[in-house]
């Protein structure tokens, strides 16, 4: 086994697993099918002028061509489609994923420049020499994306794209928090009780018949 | 509303001072020491490996916490190898993990603050010896302890109630604040434990439930286990040693400052430490007496770094047993799926656990035992990202799943002992260097295999703890006999009455060196169940009252 940290964005499970085991719940594999509903709205305030987050950069590529950006968008539109609500486009993932292999994550570069070659090939195969995998139907798409998703581009490409979408927005992605909103995960530094279901004094009550 | 702010610097000693203390390390033991240590008059130097963090860095920065090591050590610069038994082939692999910060691992721990029991001090002679393993009773008990704690829950305002539960044993004064509030996976905990008969208890935190000697109560912004606590309440050395330290007037921390040798004279006394700065600068810093805080990986690293013609095992080493006996703590996670919103992601991570397993029936078959708590430990990004292996990965499908499971379930975590294997222990790597050109730490590692039968008995547990709470679905991760990295680090350097089986004496003095003291988890003769930060620090706690008994009386 390799060091965790420089692979990191390959995201395997295992390399997430070996950081962090210790640390918190992380899963060792995912797969298979189970769809949930959304949570209630939230109820906890963010504290004004309370934000001791570093300023988010302006949205701008330092690492892709355009044209390469645009391919990989699209692709992380389909991880995280704007359906319900904002998605990988809307948080701008693209650019959380430009920084980082522009900076933190060099060593991945290569990786996904294949990747990128990779996707190009299948969809040229399969839709002709002038299709692009950004100018596809949804579904073409998915189906070019479910012929890699066990590849290590794959992998990488799924983290980097949900990291693009909840990590701070000064690492690129999570414009204005709107992963964290969607998550229902608050940029506040106070909350207030209750926080759930369970946790509401009246349900405390019932389920436990106690009296607060 | 205002944030913390930390006190000025204290002091600052010249290198050629010999300074009465220099204490290597500012987590939970080092910054105790140094608080005991000034209040009964004595000048302290800290010398700490990492960097200040003022509270304007105390961002809820997920990426940097748990995927570039924002406050823990670093492969880039502190590689590390790790191999599974002595005469297995050695591996790159970034396996201890430590902050290396001002105020060490509690800088952004969970905070669970639990007393040891007296079965943790006596557990060898009540249950008999383990092939395989070197347990042994601790040279104190409980009783001897019990001032301590109590000493700690008061300089610290640890939040928690009186236990109800008859198998507890007695303390001798109640917590000085009450618990915090109870919180999703709180309540579930306790509903589940009330449907099996088990004892649950409001967890004792390090997180202070009300405003106390100048901090602020938790404002519950949930970034809380692997984040510092830009409101102070989070009691770490940071926010509580360390500033109590600085405002005797007798203290200096002094930060990024790396000692790699630790400098004895022909006596074989010890007269100061040699640490790299800043800049990587060597420098020289002469001492009256060293305090050894360093944690159970750096302690023993630094004093084989520390050979010498008249120790040529290493410092404190005569016996052989510097660096061995490694433990960790078991860690057994399960996850449940709930029909309403737990959103265990805001507050406090733990508020209440269940001890009803804290000493299994003997007759199952192996040492030991532990606690369970319930919670939602990690912000979205690393909760979403590795789900449970029966539902999709990616796609409007996977965001909606995202969604709820971040929301809606919750883990059961097992925290246990785990056994003293000499062969588990920390070394230094013949080949491999850091940044700084010293030798990397070497882990030899590999779980006992009673152990393997406790990890999974008390999973077994969390899972009906889950079921009976009235999850929807259940998830029981993995246990393997080599866990993915490793955060309480134990036992290295243990305690001991016999020079020729232990490192330092019942008052954390090496057997070998009369003015050395080591004073961390190395100490540990067993595990305890769990939680092992609490008794680091009434360790620290007495070690200090003896020390400064000592130095008074001339017995350095």
């Amino acid at each position: 086994m390799s060091d965790p940290l420089p692979e990191r964005f390959t995201v395997s499970r295992r390399e997430f697993v070996a950081g962090l085991t210790a640390l918190g719940a992380v899963w060792l594999a995912a797969c298979g099918g189970e769809q949930g509903k959304a949570a209630a709205p939230d109820s906890s305030a963010a504290m004004p002028g309370m934000a001791a987050d570093t300023q988010a950069p302006p949205q701008k590529l330092v690492h892709f061509s355009p044209e390469d950006a645009a391919e990989v968008e699209a692709m992380t539109v389909r991880i995280i489609p704007s359906d319900d609500g904002p998605g990988a486009k809307e948080a701008g993932a693209v650019f959380f994923i430009d920084n980082q292999l522009a900076g933190m994550v060099k060593e991945q570069a290569p990786l996904f420049a294949d990747g990128l070659k990779t996707v190009a090939k299948a969809v040229t195969a399969k839709h002709g020499a002038s299709a692009k995998f950004s100018t596809l139907t949804a579904e073409q798409q998915d189906e070019v994306l479910r012929g890699i998703e066990k590849t290590e581009f794959f992998g990488a490409l799924r983290f980097a794209t949900i990291a693009g979408f909840l990590a701070l927005p000064k690492y690129g992605g999570n414009k204005n928090y709107i992963g964290w909103a969607y998550m229902k995960q608050a940029h506040a530094f106070e909350q207030k009780p209750p926080f759930g279901y369970y946790d509401l004094p009246a349900n405390q009550q019932a389920l436990l018949g106690r009296v607060l | 509303m205002r944030r913390q702010t930390q006190p000025a610097a204290g002091k600052t000693f010249a290198n050629e001072t010999a300074v009465d203390f220099v204490i290597i390390g500012s987590g939970i033991a080092g910054g105790s020491m140094a608080r005991e240590l000034t209040s009964r008059g004595f000048d302290v130097l800290v010398l700490e490996q990492g960097r200040h963090v003022p509270p304007e860095d105390m961002e809820h920065d997920e990426l940097g916490a748990f995927m570039n090591n924002r406050w823990t050590n670093k492969p880039e610069d502190s590689p590390q190898t790790w191999r599974k038994t002595p005469d297995a082939k050695t591996e790159k692999r970034h396996f201890l993990q430590y902050a290396r910060v001002v105020g060490g691992t509690t800088l952004h721990f969970t905070g669970n603050y639990w007393r040891f029991r007296p079965i943790d001090f006596n557990e060898a002679s009540v249950r008999g010896p383990v092939p395989g393993a070197n347990v042994a009773d601790w040279p104190i008990t409980y009783d001897e302890l019990e001032p301590y704690y109590t000493a700690v829950e008061e300089a610290m305002g640890i939040s928690g109630e009186t236990p109800t539960d008859p198998r507890e044993p007695k303390r001798s004064k109640p917590f000085p604040l009450p618990p915090l509030n109870v919180t999703g996976p709180g309540v579930l905990l306790e509903i589940g434990s009330k449907k099996l008969g088990w004892n649950s208890k409001a967890a004792p935190m390090a997180i202070l439930s009300q405003p106390y000697k100048g901090r602020q109560a938790c404002h519950n912004c949930g970034f809380c286990l692997a984040f510092p606590c830009e409101w102070g309440a989070k009691s770490g050395s940071n926010w509580s040693m360390i500033p109590d330290a600085l405002r005797s007037g007798r203290c200096e921390v002094r930060s990024d400052s790396y000692v790699h040798r630790i400098e004895t004279d022909d006596s074989g006394r010890v007269t100061g430490v040699l640490y790299f700065d800043k800049d990587k600068k060597e420098q020289r810093q002469k001492a009256k007496a060293v305090v050894l805080s360093a944690n159970g990986a750096e302690t023993p690293r630094l004093l084989l770094m520390s050979a010498s013609k008249q120790f040529p095992q290493g410092l404190a080493n005569s016996s052989g047993m510097v660096g061995k006996h490694l433990m960790f703590n078991g860690n057994t996670v399960a996850d449940g799926l709930f029909e309403h919103e737990v959103n265990g992601h805001k507050g406090p991570v733990v508020t209440r656990i269940t001890q009803e397993h804290y000493i299994p029936d003997p007759s199952l078959g192996f040492f030991g035992g532990g606690g369970i708590d319930m919670r939602v430990d990690v912000p979205a990004m690393l909760r979403t990202v590795a789900m449970p292996p029966d539902g999709p990965e990616w796609g409007a499908a996977w965001k909606a799943r995202a969604q709820q499971w971040f929301s809606h379930s919750a883990a059961a975590y097992g925290h246990t002992s785990s056994l003293p294997v000499a062969t588990n222990a920390v070394s230094l790597d013949p080949e491999l260097k850091d940044a700084w050109g010293m030798p990397a730490i070497r882990t030899t590692f590999k779980e006992h295999e009673h152990d393997m039968r406790l990890y999974k008995f008390m999973q077994d547990r969390t899972m009906e703890l889950l079921q009976a709470a009235g999850a929807t679905k259940t998830y029981a991760q993995p246990i393997t006999d080599v866990p993915g990295s490793a955060v309480h680090l134990l036992g290295t350097a243990r305690m001991g009455n016999d020079p020729k089986s232990s490192v330092v004496d019942k008052y954390h003095r090496a057997h070998d060196v009369k003015n050395l003291f080591i004073v961390d988890g190395s100490s540990f003769v067993t595990s305890g169940r769990g939680q092992p930060t609490m008794t680091i620090q009434a360790l620290a706690f007495r070690a200090a009252d003896y020390i400064a008994q000592f130095a008074t009386k001339g017995e350095i």
